[in-house]
């Protein structure tokens, strides 16, 4: 595609900022980039359309050139493209080394291994020490502005990547004693000696010659990325720890290392000079100049703070946002060291009288305000990071800075916050004076009652008259000397303008108990004292929807029967039915049974009529905790943005059982051997409390016949719970898996069924003692059993192994109950019953050191391997 | 210290959209900052759409607040500077520098270096003042002599160009747009060394200075007991020096007469290069004393080329120009004004006008006037139910005037007659206007020997004052009216 006409480029470039990316997306976009850098080399366009397309460049590179190698390959072309510019003044000069800075930094091509970045940094090191560059490549008019131009980009550059210029320090230093460009050589400079400073101390390096060596860096080698590299691109905020972090990065850095007695006079020399020639920077460069020495100095050794003093005087009678700023960033880093008790009250001063400068913008107040509170006091006696009044800002000082009702919101909350905070300190002390900020507080507060009370007032009136209350409850909680009178006004503002219900709902719910529930009170007397049928009534139903609860219940109930005889829409009949359901939730239950008959048989609509009937139903079924579970907020949102959805979902979510985590777990505990069956007993432990536990197990393979639930009241963490016993029925002696369901009720009220890990009943928890024989026919009894087990049974000789304590720890440790016959330590018979109906019988004897032979016999075919494995781990659990 | 993206917006109330992004300008090597200091609370730079529309539902401009919306309207979302967050895709972009001026939006959002979760208290955020200044310069830039919209279009399409010299990217370089534009204008002259950045060129032609210092006083007059009237001067001194030289030093002092009142809050440009301290601590913060410093006040300094703002103070004068009542009563139907206006005996009477505006809020249009006044002629506004009284170039030679009629209204429409939230039932003000030339109440003034030039050639020196009425209120004395804390220090 040849090169398009300028109208068909601005309509492009039109198409492309009226949607950046709808643009791109569409047919054209992915070309944009490359057919951009083509246009810029063609004959035919104008100069004005390049600079337009350059332009979009430096707004958008990311979206031309997505990703880093399509960034080097952009700012290539665009070198190229300022290379073949022909030997006169060209307005495309500049834009062009703008174009290659940004596309290199912002598509993070900027580094030593891309050509484009080798290429553009010599060459604009090149252009700010006004070199020769040699074939005309700068014509003379333009030299000046391509020098500052290529500041400007260094410093970018520099910005992107801290450390790139710390070989140019002697270089940029030396050309702004001589004739280069004041402002971008300051800044500059500024910047590099600030970044190398944080970069050198942090690998413990001191400046060394960096500040006098004049010599190019380049020096015709390749660039220097050493300090870049060490600081691993990390960038660098301007005020590392403001407000005084705990040790900030920037200081812990800067103070890891003291500089040589030269060294710090090079540096002293440097900032003195920065400073010196700084009242011929604008402003705005001059506050930049302040923050970036202000916070590269503090800490550093040698480094008086002092030196900054000269322009301090200065800089305070200015009217200059930037100026007074810096000053106030400089107080933050130097603190004491450079502003004396009194230069810290004149600071206080010009700020408080800039706050209310007439001569200055409103938005300009606003901030200085915010600055008083913020102020960086020597002694700050607050908590760190809270607005306060500082300690000098005495009424005195704020009396021209307090509220009326003449100010516009944003000043008027502003003023506020600060007469609160003198509020607050008055209490503590004496009284006198006079008119006191608490009754000019009361009065002011009326006054924006007063006006959001009009009823063509936009809403913004009513917005700040809550904005402002909930101000002053923050400020001035456990004041009910302001409390209580806000709380009536507020009340006579609802009788005023119920419309208001929508703010009042709101400025209950962000406000403490302290204030809520007494206004809850006083907004429900004013909402049931009236005769339930002006044509306030949706806001009414909207406001006792959120005030209603267990109080007052026969006021309610009768305001609300004569108002349902008014609800005829329904958009009514559902404010009605919302407060119903507030009651119910509050637990009101006598009259509310009457009212919700009547509703579900009165109502127009048949859907408020349903839900009426629910309401009834769920009221007459459920017990009072579930019943305000199953009426509370949903916790699923809903999909709908529908009232009538999200209450389902909310029935849903507390009637319906919930599959959710164990919040129980169960572990077996020693077996008990007494009465006819195995008894498991099992350790129940709770992750939170739980209510109505019940415990429901199977049995995997009817091993044995099925289990009863076991059921727990109520399981606390930390509290411990009995222990649960589940008999066991086995139908043949065998070990089994239980499966563990759980169901429980939360203490939010919702009915949960969880899924345990399963239980293992072990060979051993089966075993069961026989009756003990009579004392001395043990023998004899053990006898009679080992011969009634041949021949339909099994025998067996199992070596079992022996711990350290031998046989008879073994004996006592795990067949104890068993034994019938003993002769310790050496021989023991022991016989077991397995339910339901099989026996074990062991012979234990001539024990050696490390075993010991078992002579064993079943009656049934089957217990034989398991015996055999219990016996065989038997010393392993030893 | 930068700003990652900058926008001029119309305000349009009335169309769907209620604003069109005029301009707006974008820093991609910023954001690229911004992303990495930010971490995991970075919120990219919307698109000028999204950008529009969250704005515009901000700071209350769109045409929908019949409702409650929570996110703009619950009471715990206070904001009490010009600096909001912005709900942009379930995303907060923060902080958002922004404020309507002649309906224009004009927002900025600066980069701030670090992680905004917790957010960083804005006095620890450089580019929040850079922003303000940059938005305030190309207000400045925009207004300054514009006249209508064609104006104001051309030098909005000239901002791309002007913002690739004053900010290159993103970094403020000069507030001062104009400065830029002489740059690109003049972009072949070779500057001489040591040129400050504030100046552009140098001057060539005769020398001369023009001072002009124009006073503007409010009040606020209750006629009350237990409110005590209240007035005050603000004073602006505009300077203009064309004097050769790359950097010509030139002091200025203002001088008060013996009875003059001395001069308070001074703020001053920064090219003046040093203050007395005297100047820099005589504030209305404290209790006035003889001992007031009363000048002269010197000011040093090398001007640049063009017209600036030397100083603005403010001062306390013994008593207020012109003194005054109003009376108003509701009787039944119509509504009873007295109103009775003295000028002070030390003040020049020699306006170039004086009016009594006297607006009636929150009433329908006037249906029936009868009035008698002693001087001057008033005029009726039926339709905005407003009266003008005239008084003209001179008060009667008893200094003292006086109206006294009845006024009676139709029924209200909304659409015609003004709303006002502060004057409802009797609660009302009048508001005086006047201009009076050569004349400053404080009675500071700047003369031949006011100024000292240490460069070549005697420069001829013009100086100019005028008084101007702002903001100048007369409260109805029998309603009660909006106080503020200083009327109640008696």
């Amino acid at each position: 595609m040849g090169p398009l006409s300028r109208d068909a480029w601005a309509q492009r470039l039109g198409a492309f900022r009226a949607s950046p990316s709808a643009f791109m997306a569409g047919a054209e976009g992915e070309d944009l980039g490359r057919d951009l850098l083509g246009d810029l080399r063609s004959e035919k366009l104008s100069e004005q359309t390049k600079v337009s397309l350059l332009a979009l460049s430096l707004e958008y590179p990311a979206q031309l050139w997505p990703d880093v190698s399509a960034a080097e390959v952009a700012a290539t072309s665009l070198l190229d493209t300022l290379v073949l510019l022909p030997p006169r003044p060209s307005a495309l000069r500049r834009p062009l080394l703008l174009a290659a800075t940004t596309a290199l930094a912002a598509g993070g091509a900027l580094g030593p291994t891309s050509g484009a970045s080798c290429r553009l940094l010599p060459l604009l090191l090149g252009l700010a020490a006004g070199s020769d560059l040699g074939r005309g490549f700068v014509p003379a008019s333009e030299q000046r502005p391509l020098q500052a131009t290529a500041c400007e980009c260094l410093r970018e550059l520099e910005s992107c990547k801290p450390g790139l210029l710390g070989g140019s320090l002697g270089l940029l230093r030396g050309l702004l004693g001589q004739e280069g460009p004041v402002q971008p050589l300051s800044l500059l400079l500024a910047l590099a000696l600030r970044n190398t400073l944080v970069l050198q101390s942090r690998v413990g390096a001191g400046l060394g010659g960096l500040l006098t060596d004049k010599v190019s860096p380049t020096g015709g080698g390749p660039w220097d990325w050493t300090l870049v590299e060490e600081g691993d691109g990390r960038l660098q905020p301007q005020a590392p720890s403001w407000p005084a972090a705990e040790e900030g990065e920037g200081e812990r850095s800067l103070t890891a290392r003291e500089h040589s007695p030269e060294e710090a006079r090079e540096l002293r020399a440097a900032v003195i000079q920065l400073l010196d020639t700084s009242y011929l920077l604008t402003p705005v460069a001059q506050a930049q100049l302040l923050w970036l020495l202000g916070w590269a100095l503090r800490g550093l050794q040698g480094q008086p703070p002092a030196l900054f003093k000269p322009q301090l005087v200065r800089l305070l009678g200015t009217a200059q946002l930037t100026l007074l700023h810096a000053v106030l960033a400089l107080k933050a880093a130097f603190g004491e060291a450079l502003f004396t008790a009194q230069d810290e009250a004149l600071l206080l001063r010009r700020l408080t009288l800039a706050a209310q400068h007439p001569a200055l913008p409103p938005p300009t107040h606003l901030f200085y305000l915010h600055c008083l509170l913020s102020f960086p006091e020597n002694w700050p006696l607050g908590p760190e990071g809270e607005e306060a009044a500082p300690l000098l800002l005495g009424p005195q000082l704020c009396r021209g800075l307090l509220p009326s009702l003449l100010h516009d919101p944003m000043a008027l909350l502003a003023r506020l916050h600060l007469l609160c905070l003198l509020c607050a300190e008055d209490e503590e002390e004496e009284k006198g004076q006079l008119p006191s900020p608490r009754h000019y507080l009361e009065e002011l507060l009326a006054g924006l009652r007063q006006r959001a009370a009009l009823d063509e007032g936009p809403r913004a009136l009513a917005t700040v008259c809550f904005q402002a209350s909930y101000l002053v409850t923050r400020c001035l909680a456990g004041q009910p000397t302001v409390l209580t009178p806000l709380i009536h006004g507020l009340a006579q503002l609802y009788r005023v303008r119920p419309m208001l219900a929508s703010h009042f709902v709101d400025f209950l719910d962000q406000v403490d108990s302290e204030l809520r529930e007494p206004l809850k009170v006083v907004l429900r007397q004013e909402v049931v004292s009236r005769p339930g049928r002006d044509e306030a009534l949706c806001w009414h139903l909207k406001m006792l929807a959120k005030v209603a609860d267990g109080d007052a219940q026969s006021a309610t109930l009768n305001f609300l029967q004569a108002a349902a005889a008014h609800c005829m829409n329904w958009d009514l009949q559902q404010g009605l039915l919302r407060v119903c359901r507030a009651l119910l939730r509050a637990g009101v239950r006598g009259g509310l049974v009457d009212l919700l008959q009547v509703l579900a048989r009165q109502l127009e609509d048949p859907d408020g009529r349903d839900h009426a009937r629910l309401y009834y139903i769920l009221l007459a079924h459920l017990a009072g905790p579930k019943l305000g579970v199953a009426l509370g907020p949903s916790l699923a949102p809903p999909a709908l943005a529908s009232s009538l959805v999200a209450e389902n979902q909310g029935f849903v979510a507390a009637l319906m059982v919930q599959e959710a985590p164990a919040l129980v777990r169960l572990s077996v505990g020693s077996h008990g051997v007494k009465g006819p069956l195995p008894v498991l007993k099992l350790q129940p432990e709770a992750l939170e409390p739980i209510y109505s536990l019940e415990l429901r197990f199977r049995v995997e393979g009817q091993l044995y016949a099925p289990l009863e639930a076991v059921h727990v009241p109520c399981l606390c963490p930390g509290r411990p719970a009995r222990p649960l016993l589940l008999p066991l029925q086995p139908r043949c002696p065998a070990p089994a898996r239980l499966d563990v369901h759980a169901l429980y009720t939360t203490s939010t009220g919702l009915t949960c069924h969880a899924h345990l890990p399963p239980l293992f009943v072990n060979f051993a928890d089966l075993f069961l003692p026989f009756p003990k024989p009579p004392e001395g026919a043990g023998l004899g009894f053990f006898e009679e059993l080992w011969d009634s087990c041949l021949p339909e049974g099994a025998e067996s000789c199992v070596w079992c192994p022996l711990g350290p304590q031998g046989l008879e720890g073994l004996v006592s440790h795990h067949l104890e109950p068993f034994v019938v016959v003993a002769q310790p330590p050496t021989s023991y018979y022991v016989a077991i019953h397995l339910p339901p109906n099989s026996k074990l019988l062991l012979r234990l004897e001539a024990a050696l050191a490390d075993g010991v032979p078992v002579a064993l016999r079943t009656d049934d075919w089957a217990v034989l391997p398991l015996a055999g494995d219990y016996l065989r781990g038997l010393a392993a659990a030893l | 210290m930068a700003q990652r993206a900058v926008w001029l917006i119309s305000h349009e109330p009335g169309t769907p959209l209620c604003g069109t992004v005029r301009f707006s300008r974008r820093y991609p090597t910023v954001e690229k900052r911004a992303r990495v200091f930010n971490g995991a609370s970075y919120v990219p730079i919307p698109e000028d759409g999204p950008f529009l529309k969250a704005l515009l539902f901000e700071l209350r401009l769109l045409d929908d607040d019949k409702d409650f919306v929570e996110s703009r309207d619950s009471c715990s979302r206070i904001n009490k500077t010009s600096i909001y967050g912005l709900l942009i895709g379930g995303e907060e972009l923060w902080p958002v520098v922004a404020f309507l001026k002649n309906d224009i939006i004009y927002a900025c959002v600066p980069l701030v270096e670090q992680t905004l979760s917790p957010r960083p208290p804005l006095i620890s955020v450089s580019g929040v003042s850079q922003g303000f200044e940059f938005l305030f310069g190309i207000q400045d830039f925009l207004y300054s002599g514009q006249k209508n919209d064609s104006e104001l279009n051309t030098k909005l399409s000239q901002l791309p160009d002007l913002l690739l010299q004053a900010c290159p990217f993103g970094t403020l370089l000069d507030a001062n747009l104009k400065n830029s534009l002489d740059n690109t204008n003049f972009a072949s002259v070779t500057q001489p060394q040591k040129q400050p950045a504030w100046k552009t060129g140098t001057y060539k032609g005769k020398p001369q200075v023009s001072i002009s210092i124009t006073e503007k006083v409010k009040s606020m007059q209750y006629d009350k007991q237990g409110i005590a009237d209240t007035w005050q001067v603000v004073g602006t001194v505009t300077c203009k020096c064309d004097l050769e030289g790359i950097m010509p030093n030139v002091t200025i002092s203002l001088n008060l007469p013996t009875n003059g009142s001395p001069l308070q809050d001074i703020l001053v440009h920064p090219c003046v290069t040093s203050l007395d301290s005297a100047i820099l601590t005589s504030s209305s913060i404290d209790a006035m004393d003889d001992s007031a410093f009363s000048g002269p006040y010197k000011f040093p300094l090398t001007p640049p080329l063009e017209s600036f703002n030397l100083c603005y103070y403010t001062s306390q004068v013994p008593v207020p120009p012109i003194l005054g009542f109003y009376q108003m009563k509701e009787e039944e139907v119509q509504l009873r004004i007295t109103i009775n206006l003295k000028l002070h005996e030390s003040v020049k009477n020699n306006f170039e006008f004086c009016e009594a505006h006297i607006p009636f809020y929150n009433r329908g249009p006037i249906t029936h006037l009868e009035y008698k006044t002693s001087f001057g002629q008033l005029e009726v506004f039926r339709e905005k139910s407003l009266l003008i009284w005239i008084i003209g170039q001179k008060f009667p030679k008893s200094m003292e005037i006086s109206l006294s009629g009845t006024v009676t209204f139709g029924a209200k429409s909304h659409e015609r007659q003004p709303f006002d939230p502060i004057c409802i039932g009797e609660t009302a003000y009048l508001k005086l206007h006047f201009r009076i030339l050569d004349y400053t109440l404080t009675g500071c003034y700047a003369d031949q020997h006011s100024v000292q030039v240490f460069a070549s050639g005697k420069p001829k020196i013009s100086a100019y004052r005028k008084l101007i009425s702002s903001d100048y209120y007369i409260w109805n004395s029998k309603a009660p009216a909006p106080v503020t804390y200083g009327s109640l220090l008696l």
